[in-house]
């Protein structure tokens, strides 16, 4: 494929599930993902200090003798509610990066049934001969337009 | 500002039941009847505990009058989720039964089992419904109360006195029960005056209080019997 | 390969697209027991708190044992799922999707509990955090508003992590059915197309969801514990009270998840998915935590014993071999006794065998829970207020029906999500075949 002069980064590789000793499958393998998580970690700690110090500051209540601001028991609102934003985080940094939620465009339900689907989304009209021949090389590959 | 204890001379206890009767009149506590109160769900805000001490027939009994003890550092106050249960800046420890939702834990966490549950809406015989006190709320079916020390006649005394522009003074207020006591065993007033009459029982060294070990730091001081 | 891959799709999909009639009847009979138990409820809201069993000094009971128990059961799923994804450990495959649901249902019920408790339980968004014109906050150094906090933010948690390895599934699902369940599934699965970005962020995203549930898990447990050993209350102070609730979660867990993973192996025919092999390991690791289990309570018991502390004795020797006897030896034979037999010697540990040992675990642990609330609160320290407490028949039907929900959600979930993982179980078993 690469070699019939199309850009790595336009052809679509769908599998039925994750196929890690396949070299294409090694693209897009880093991610700033576990950074993203402790952002958010770290927004939910702020969120938590904060909503902890508003609450404990707009009614200064004396319960047995703790004191107003108490540390040991904000750690665990704070502790919770940073691993909420951790969790948050991830999933939506999920939803963005992996682009769920759009408008589905190459794609083959063959691939559920464990079709590996390799293509190229909108060719260009001087590539198609070549693309279409590079796709034919291996055995019981199925050629299709969509 | 007036920190409020109370002081039991258990030596003058007769195990009457006044205190009691007078508790339930002034502070709107309904009667469950029979069949709940067997299954232990009376509410006695005030309740005089009997012991027996010896075997028979050689056995002495002993009262004890048992009310919230208004603790310094209260275990039931800091288990609230809602603030139902927190402390008053004259060391009251206060129940506010609108904002209690009924999580009953502070009912667990006190030791003395000085709470109530208001197991369902509150009900009086006739004509028992009739003599309801005005100052005191009715509390609805799912909320804890117990001993307030008679708030609402804290309140109004401080209020009299600031009227009168005063400084309230040992004598002015005193609770439902203290007033019922025949034996003038329980004696009400400010901790923080010196020469008020609980202040100097608190200091008698007779003195005790109840469950001291526990650290709930109680504001009522039990004279202990003399041995006779 | 691919036949094999086909025949798997096929099998795990079967019940998603054919219905029998056992389907209809298991949710007709559930579903009654839940109705049953939600007019229950809603007679003890209408009525008053009254009608159950609770009374001066015992006021918490059958609820609180439930509340803990069910939230106990949630640590299966979530918390093995995570440390079995990060350990990388092949067979849990067919395994972690039963799992998480487990949590997600059992935390889903576990958190009415306390809702179901309350006295005025139309008020119970108090302990919500929310912003209002008087600036009224929750109490936060209440241990229950550590636990609403923790709780939601694990139920939060484990629903995002059992949805995130789904959507693959309902890619799946989409792609083989038509009309208004193409439709729906095709909305779950989010536009899900497989390419290498989608599973490496899947993957990506597992990885970090795993690593920050196993610590929530934890400390939702821990806080359960805190709201017994942060009252002064005999036999409830105890530092101990953290790890041992952990551990006990951790165990009645894995009981559930093996009695849920019997009835799917029964009912939706797929023994080709659950083997012996899996049961045999859970088996172990339940027998793991029978000993883990026997060790706290050794530990808590004789500690106490040797401190010799009054109040604490008489609590103490309540259970031991006065009124609680006969349930507190009855909780060792099933959490202790039954499991080191069943388990413990290697010809027992068959399917059955650990069926039946769970089922004795699931038991003592409720019974638990409940030896550790009503003992306890019904011999404070003032001998004038000791009590004691029966649950009515109206907390056993509310309590029952619980069970009853827990089967019928994981019945709706079984038949509209593959109950185990498609994509997962092929991966693995490609993996295999790749490395070789």
């Amino acid at each position: 494929m690469q070699a019939a002069g199309v850009a790595p980064e336009d052809i679509t590789v769908l599998t039925a599930y994750p196929m890690e000793w396949f070299a294409f499958f090694r693209r897009d393998a880093q991610s700033r993902m576990w950074w993203i998580a402790c952002l958010g970690g770290l927004i939910g700690l702020a969120s938590a200090s904060a909503l902890l110090w508003v609450a404990e500051t707009s009614w200064p209540m004396n319960v047995g003798g703790l004191p107003v601001f108490a540390w040991w028991p904000n750690l665990i609102i704070m502790f919770e509610l940073t691993m909420l934003g951790a969790i948050l985080a991830t999933v939506v940094t999920l939803a963005v990066t992996a682009r769920l939620g759009r408008r589905t465009r190459l794609y083959d339900p063959a691939v559920a049934d464990g079709q590996i689907l390799v293509g190229v989304e909108h060719p260009s009209n001087e590539l198609l001969p070549a693309v279409t021949r590079a796709l034919e090389v291996p055995v019981g590959a199925d050629v299709k337009r969509l | 500002m007036p920190k409020w204890g109370m002081a039991a001379d258990l030596d003058t206890c007769t195990g009457c039941g006044a205190c009691v009767t007078a508790c339930h009149a002034e502070n709107n506590i309904s009667t469950v009847g029979p069949d709940q109160a067997a299954r232990g769900r009376a509410k006695h805000w005030i309740r005089v505990e009997r012991y027996w001490e010896g075997t028979f027939p050689d056995v002495r009994v002993k009262f004890r009058p048992v009310m919230c003890q208004q603790c310094d550092q209260a275990p039931c106050e800091p288990v609230c989720p809602t603030y139902a249960s927190h402390h008053t800046e004259n060391g009251l420890n206060a129940q506010v039964y609108n904002r209690c939702i009924g999580t009953r834990y502070c009912a667990n966490a006190c030791p003395y089992n000085a709470r109530f549950f208001d197991f369902f809406n509150p009900s009086w015989d006739k004509p028992l419904h009739l003599q309801l006190n005005p100052d005191v709320s009715l509390r609805e079916v799912g909320v804890m109360e117990k001993c307030t020390f008679c708030v609402q006649r804290i309140k109004a005394a401080t209020s009299a006195a600031k009227a009168e522009d005063r400084p309230i003074e040992d004598g002015d207020v005193t609770t439902a029960c203290a007033q019922a006591c025949p034996a003038n065993a329980l004696v009400f007033g400010d901790l923080n005056d010196p020469e008020s009459r609980v202040s100097r029982l608190a200091r008698s060294a007779r003195g005790t209080r109840l469950l001291e070990d526990l650290g709930t730091q109680p504001n009522v001081t039990y004279l202990s019997r003399q041995t006779v | 390969m691919s036949a094999a891959h086909q025949q798997v799709t096929h099998d795990l999909l079967r019940p998603l697209f054919h219905t029998t009639w056992r389907f209809f009847l298991l949710v007709a009979v559930f579903g009654t027991i839940v109705v049953f138990g939600l007019s229950a409820w809603a007679t003890q809201a209408y009525n008053g708190f009254g009608v159950t069993g609770i009374t001066w000094p015992v006021f918490w009971g059958s609820y609180v044992t439930s509340f803990v128990f069910w939230i106990g059961i949630s640590h299966a799923g979530t918390l093995i799922s995570a440390i079995l994804r990060l350990v990388d450990a092949g067979w849990r495959r067919p395994v972690t999707r039963c799992a998480e649901a487990i949590t997600a249902f059992a935390l889903m019920i576990g958190a009415m509990f306390p809702i179901i408790h309350l006295g005025r339980l139309w008020l119970a968004f108090w302990l919500a955090p929310y912003p209002n014109d008087r600036f009224l906050w929750p109490n936060f150094r209440s241990p229950l508003v550590w636990d609403f906090f923790a709780i939601n933010t694990y139920l939060a948690g484990s629903v995002l992590f059992l949805f995130l390895p789904m959507i693959p599934d309902f890619a799946t699902v989409r792609d083989r059915s038509t009309g208004f369940r193409r439709r729906v599934y095709g909305l779950l699965a989010l536009g899900w197309r497989g390419s290498p970005k989608q599973w490496h962020r899947l993957e990506t995203a597992m990885s970090i969801m795993a690593v920050a549930i196993i610590p929530v898990a934890v400390s939702v447990h821990t806080i359960v514990s805190f709201d017994f050993s942060m009252a002064p209350v005999p036999m409830w102070q105890s530092t101990i009270f953290g790890p041992y609730f952990v551990a006990g979660a951790i165990f009645s867990g894995i009981a559930g998840l093996i009695i849920a993973m019997e009835a799917i192996r029964r009912f939706l025919h797929l023994q080709a998915y659950l083997l012996p092999i899996h049961f045999d390991n859970l088996g172990k690791l339940l027998l793991l935590m029978a000993l883990l289990w026997g060790y706290f309570v050794f530990n808590e018991r004789l500690v106490t014993y040797y401190g010799n502390q009054p109040s604490e004795m008489a609590v103490f020797w309540r259970t031991q071999r006065e009124s609680f006897a006969p349930l507190y030896w009855t909780m060792v034979t099933g959490n202790f006794v039954l499991p080191l037999i069943l388990l413990g010697i290697r010809r027992f540990r068959t399917i059955g065998g650990c069926v039946i040992a769970s089922l004795g675990v699931v038991m003592g642990m409720w019974l638990e829970r409940f030896l550790i609330i009503v003992p306890s609160l019904g011999h404070k320290y003032l001998p004038y207020s000791h009590g004691s407490y029966e649950p009515r028949p109206i907390e056993f039907v509310v309590a029952g029906s619980t069970f009853a929900a827990m089967t019928l959600l994981y019945v709706i979930f079984a038949k509209l999500v593959p109950i185990i993982s498609i994509w997962e179980l092929k991966a693995g078993a490609s993996g295999e075949a790749g490395h070789s």
